[in-house]
């Protein structure tokens, strides 16, 4: 039986590709396990290459695995759904529609009244700070607004669990520390619980409960680093010395994966 | 005192808008050509050569334009030529675009109808006009044929890379809200093709036209090709020209159609072209 406390459970998830140059296959994940609470903001981080991305795609159902289950609020995830919502990276806003066509997409995919889902639409726009934009097209918006557009799009089905693949990898650093704050306050207000992929060590700490921390390929857990920092957290918590020495210590084990794969690289190189 | 006011400036400004300036072109170039004529009519040269069987000046085009409206001979033409433009263009989008679709999506499909596309597509299209008169005889029929073999290639190439350059990651989007393939194919694929296929129309108007014309050089009894060439069999130069002026015309007409369409049918089209299909018009 799976504990009630969890509300998304990855138990012993395998996933390998098959590689183009051998009959061989790239073992991608080995054997990760890993449980979400209710409510809780989880990051992920690692060395690049070793498929956050990948991960969160799996989770929401778009590619398949190898092995190992995945459960939402204990059931077996199998495809994508409006029981998962997903933020994409940059540029995934469908140039043809305008924001308020774009934030109703997932409510139109599952066959809800227009008139309806518009009206939905209102409330959950004014959530990201974007009313008056409804009838903008992307290419009107700054990157950050686009990027609450997208966060908008992934609201409004009411998800269970919404996964972030790095929303904020293309902003400059002055919109994406103001989107970190947003989100934060739009995550208390909605109390989704939240997968989040991020490249950047101190975004990934600001924003969660705990952080994951991916080992170099074949990607495994390499540590989980819980969070302590009480919130609400002000953007000036990232220069408090609890924030650095956590930001000190995953940095350290990253380093350590990436030593460790650029070695591995160099005598498959030899090889 | 001097007054701190304004000053208007000489020339209005809408007289100095890019399409005033377009009018102004082309009216100084109509008025060089009357200009020459005229002087050319004075020298002794125009006798000697008998130069009006080979020149006609704007006005005298306009002349003739009138008594060939007057005569009806213009409609019949007109008439004829728009037939055959119609059936082709039409029976070009009717197979180009889902031929089109079905090569970039079905593997099979592309394997098997490819080399054919090739090859007719490399054929100089004016090569096989007389033997499709030989087959089918004089009549509009066959001459949209031709119109189609011309016609056909831009809209249905366009469309299989409008097809083939869907944006993946829009796709993935619908996908991962739980969209079906159907959902997918109307949602994303449709629309994001949209601007490639509509600049193959474009291109295939241009294409229809040369067609038109080159069919009837080869057999006709009526239309503006062949008036076009009758006339200038018989050393008139003034029908010749009206019946050239009319087929530009209607070339120009039919891409400002084409534009109002892309206007019409969303306004983030002509961002979408401006960014995208730029390069795919140039040929």
């Amino acid at each position: 039986m799976e504990t009630p406390a969890s509300k998304l459970s990855v138990r012993n998830l395998r996933k390998g590709f098959r590689s183009q140059r051998s009959d061989g296959s790239i073992q991608v994940f080995e054997d990760i396990s890993l449980e979400v609470h209710p409510s809780e903001f989880i990051s992920l981080v690692g060395p690049s290459g070793c498929g956050k991305t990948t991960f969160l795609r799996i989770l929401d159902g778009l590619i398949p695995h190898d092995d190992g289950e995945i459960l939402l609020d204990g059931k077996t995830v199998v495809k994508p759904g409006p029981d998962k919502g997903f933020v994409f990276q940059d540029s995934s806003l469908l140039p043809w529609r305008t924001v308020m066509d774009n934030v109703i997409l997932g409510l139109e995919l599952q066959g809800i009244d227009k008139r309806e889902a518009r009206r939905k639409a209102t409330q959950y726009i004014s959530l990201v700070g974007l009313a008056g934009f409804e009838n903008h097209y992307p290419h009107e918006l700054s990157g950050g607004m686009q990027q609450r557009v997208n966060l908008a799009r992934a609201l409004i089905v009411d998800p269970q669990v919404l996964l972030m693949d790095e929303p904020f990898a293309s902003l400059d650093a002055q919109t994406r520390e103001i989107m970190q704050a947003e989100l934060l306050k739009m995550w208390n207000q909605t109390k989704k619980t939240v997968v989040f992929v991020t490249h950047q060590i101190e975004e990934a700490i600001y924003l969660s409960d705990r952080v994951v921390v991916f080992s170099a390929r074949p990607a495994t857990i390499r540590e989980v680093v819980t969070v302590g920092i009480p919130r609400p957290r002000s953007l000036s918590v990232k220069r408090t010395r609890e924030f650095l020495d956590l930001a000190d210590r995953v940095w350290k084990i990253i380093q350590h994966e990436v030593l460790k794969s650029m070695g591995r690289e160099r005598e498959e190189g030899i090889r | 005192m001097r007054a701190v006011e304004k000053r208007e400036p000489l020339v209005p400004a809408w007289l100095r808008s890019s399409r005033m300036i377009a009018l102004y072109s082309v009216v100084a170039g109509l008025g060089a050509w009357q200009l020459a004529y005229m002087g050319l009519a004075r020298t002794i040269y125009f006798e000697a050569y008998a130069i009006h069987h080979f020149l006609s000046s704007p006005l005298q085009v306009i002349e003739t334009f009138g008594e060939l409206y007057r005569s009806g001979e213009l409609f019949k033409h007109s008439y004829f030529s728009l037939l055959e433009f119609a059936y082709g263009f039409v029976l070009s989008v009717v197979v180009g675009i889902p031929v089109g679709f079905l090569m970039a999506t079905q593997k099979k499909i592309n394997y098997y109808l490819d080399p054919w596309v090739s090859c007719i597509y490399a054929t100089p299209r004016v090569a096989l006009a007389p033997i499709i008169i030989v087959w089918f005889g004089l009549g509009i029929l066959p001459n949209a044929l031709i119109v189609f073999l011309g016609a056909v290639f831009p809209i249905l190439l366009n469309t299989y890379t409008g097809i083939k350059s869907v944006r993946q990651n829009l796709i993935e989007v619908v996908k991962a809200f739980g969209g079906s393939a159907l959902q997918v194919f109307f949602k994303v694929m449709i629309p994001d093709a949209t601007p490639a296929i509509i600049a193959g129309l474009r291109l295939a108007v241009g294409r229809a036209v040369i067609g038109v014309v080159v069919a009837e050089w080869f057999g006709a009894e009526a239309g503006l090709g062949y008036m076009v060439y009758f006339y200038s069999q018989l050393f008139q130069p003034g029908p010749v020209f009206v019946g050239i002026v009319v087929l530009v015309v209607f070339g120009i007409l039919s891409f400002m159609a084409l534009d109002k369409a892309q206007g019409w049918i969303s306004p983030w089209y002509a961002y979408q072209v401006r960014r995208e299909v730029h390069g795919m018009e140039m040929e």
